[in-house]
């Protein structure tokens, strides 16, 4: 049996993003969401070439630069596996991500008809079902 | 032993008045998939023949594994393989009797390549090829060529006419080559879908001249978008600069541009009288439509 973790993302031909920085974007939403959990095993770059009908090299340029975000380590001779989360980001990087996260986030309800207070609900909700779902899964791969 | 398996110096060929390949400077690297787009008669097929030695130059040269496509000999010959759009075929035999007839006419027939291929398709060996769909015919075509353990498999639209499934089998049997085996694969195709996803390199030809020579999302970034707002003041097209389209749509300018430094081209907006300005994103498939599409409006 084979100790690699399904990767649940889907390609879009068209989308403004190139496909590699929908790779990017896929496997990163898989970590922050707890489907690849830390320590967890990727698909070889053909296997996910394979599964998505793209290029081997778009899938080597993407994992290259989750390697160097430093979401993912390599290591020799065994693969590709999600990294401890303490080793990804630099405080500055971390604050620039989370401030257009917000961004895109105030963008897109902006003229939804909402009070700030349930909008601040609905986000500290979101959190806590992330941060119990993370747990479980962290739980279970120790 | 040079890096490149395709090079062209100068290559022109003219039919009458028409220059169908017009002094093109062209170097392909070893390996990869190397997608060529063009509009309709743009040069893709002339080419091809050019390459194939099938038709001559008027002037200028290629050479194909460094050798000149006009003086190919066998072995050079065995190692280019090249599947048409038609995927001709011999019509009265059955599928099994035209591998076997092909297996001989190739020493590097290579029966384990073939077999995992044509598994892409579904393809039954007795049966008649003229029984065979336009996909599976695609199929067998492409297993063959492959089977031949060719260094240079040139594609000349492969999956024209295909449906969803034939195409994704298509896609997926030509990943696998990819991935397993050496050969470099030039093909040209209209699908930008399929580039996208497929081609590690885009060579767009215009009117037998080469316009792009790079990697497709490094193609993309030459291109921006931009909604602009001159507040109902009217703009000329030769007022933009690197204008590839524009159109006024609700009063509003909607402008595509090539090799403009965003930073400077906002500026040069402003200076035009612009009140709004907003970038949008650009896909493969606008990118190249733009850029093919200009030439649609240059008198030549």
């Amino acid at each position: 049996m084979s100790d690699i973790k399904a990767v649940n993302i889907h390609i879009a031909p068209g989308d403004t993003r190139p496909i590699f920085k929908q790779i990017v974007d896929g496997i990163r939403m898989q970590i922050a969401c707890g489907n690849l959990p830390i320590g967890s095993k990727l698909p070889s770059v053909r296997g996910l070439a394979m599964q998505l009908t793209i290029n081997a090299n778009t899938v080597a340029k993407a994992y290259n630069e989750l390697t160097s975000q430093g979401l993912l380590e390599a290591r020799q001779g065994l693969g590709l596996f999600v990294s401890q989360p303490r080793q990804q980001l630099n405080l500055v990087e971390q604050h620039k991500r989370l401030d257009n996260a917000v961004q895109t986030l105030v963008n897109e309800i902006a003229y939804l008809d909402f009070e700030p207070q349930q909008i601040l609900d609905k986000v500290s909700g979101a959190l806590s079902k992330l941060a119990t779902s993370s747990k479980n899964e962290t739980g279970n791969h120790e | 032993m040079s890096n490149n398996c395709i090079e062209t110096n100068q290559l022109t060929k003219q039919y009458g008045n028409k220059t169908a390949v017009n002094q093109l400077n062209l170097t392909i690297k070893k390996g990869g998939i190397h997608a060529i787009v063009g509009s309709n008669g743009a040069g893709k097929s002339t080419l091809f023949r050019l390459l194939l030695g099938v038709a001559t130059p008027t002037s200028g040269f290629a050479k194909i594994l460094g050798q000149d496509s006009q003086k190919l000999n066998s072995d050079i010959r065995g190692k280019v393989g090249y599947v048409n759009e038609e995927h001709t075929l011999p019509n009265w035999m059955a599928v099994e009797k035209v591998v076997a007839m092909q297996k001989h006419f190739y020493s590097k027939w290579n029966e384990n390549i073939y077999q995992k291929v044509i598994g892409f398709f579904d393809v039954d060996p007795k049966q008649g090829v003229s029984g065979l769909s336009r996909g599976e015919r695609a199929g067998f075509n492409l297993s063959m060529a492959l089977a031949q353990s060719p260094e240079i498999l040139i594609l000349d639209e492969p999956t024209l006419g295909l449906d969803v499934v034939a195409k994704q089998s298509f896609l997926e049997a030509l990943m696998f080559t990819e991935t397993e085996s050496e050969s470099t694969i030039i093909y040209c195709s209209h699908q930008m879908e399929e580039v996208e996803r497929v081609a590690d390199n885009l060579i767009i030809l215009e009117k037998g001249r080469l316009t792009n020579n790079s990697v497709p999302d490094e193609f993309v970034e030459r291109i921006t978008s931009w909604i602009v707002d001159f507040n109902g003041k009217k703009i000329e097209r030769d007022q933009v600069s690197g204008l590839l389209s524009m159109k006024r749509i609700d009063g509003q300018y909607h402008l595509m541009v090539v090799d403009q430094n965003p930073v400077d081209f906002r500026s040069h907006l402003m200076n035009l009288g612009a009140e709004s300005i907003h970038p949008i994103g650009v896909t493969l498939n606008s990118a190249v439509n733009a850029f093919l599409s200009k030439n649609h409006n240059v008198p030549s």
